[in-house]
């Protein structure tokens, strides 16, 4: 990839992620509930 | 073909570090905190107005959501909570490190900040002013509260070598 296509992915990425989080309900309680369970699991 | 693998690798990096902005930046403003994020400012429930409630009950509750204030905006976060004498506490612990002072950040703003916070504990707002204990004979209850109910060996010690910072949860306008 080019420069400037990287680039443009890196954007693309960044705005589908956000978006996803901020309008898709439910799917930030999930991910937090799955952060939650990594660190409780891993944590010590 | 290097140049390929380390975009991807790039790119892998970045969806997590999105997720975590974006759920960081979305729990800011939010009533309260989240279990793993800080919150905004507590708005919801009934502020208590009266005299000093007997804060026995708080032995069994685990967690209260603490809102500071100062540095504005005001942030909240879920904190353990103490009961020793009568009085309310909240701890921090890992203060003796650079790493936990980062991660407890929020021990450095209330000692550092104009004492000024709001403990939710089962819907109820209680407006209190946060004082740092650093010495003293109230110590030793405070840390036997903290391992009966939450385990670990801290004790007098530790809170006056700097490890373990303690606070107080005031009535507000009390010199402690």
């Amino acid at each position: 990839m080019s420069n400037r296509t990287y680039l443009a992915v890196c954007l693309a990425v960044t705005v589908l992620v956000a978006g996803s989080i901020l309008f898709v309900p439910g799917l930030s309680e999930a991910i937090e509930q799955n952060l939650l369970i990594f660190l409780s699991t891993n944590a010590s | 073909m290097l140049r390929l693998i380390l975009q991807l690798i790039g790119i892998a990096v970045l969806i997590p570090v999105v997720a975590y902005v974006t759920l960081r930046m979305e729990n800011r403003n939010a009533d309260g905190p989240s279990i793993v994020f800080p919150g905004g400012e507590l708005v919801s429930g009934e502020l208590y107005t009266g005299p000093e409630p007997d804060w026995g009950f708080t032995r069994d509750i685990q967690l209260v959501e603490l809102e500071l204030t100062n540095p504005a905006p005001p942030s909240s976060r879920l904190i353990f909570i103490l009961e020793s004498e009568g009085k309310l506490y909240v701890v921090s612990g890992y203060m003796g490190t650079t790493l936990g002072r980062i991660w407890k950040h929020w021990a450095v703003d209330a000692d550092e900040g104009d004492g000024m916070a709001v403990v939710r504990i089962d819907g109820v707002r209680y407006e209190r002013q946060i004082v740092r204990i650093r010495e003293g004979e109230a110590l030793d209850g405070v840390t036997a509260a903290l391992r009966e109910k939450y385990g670990g060996n801290s004790s007098r010690e530790s809170v006056e070598s700097g490890n373990l910072w303690v606070f107080e949860l005031a009535p507000r306008g009390m010199n402690v």
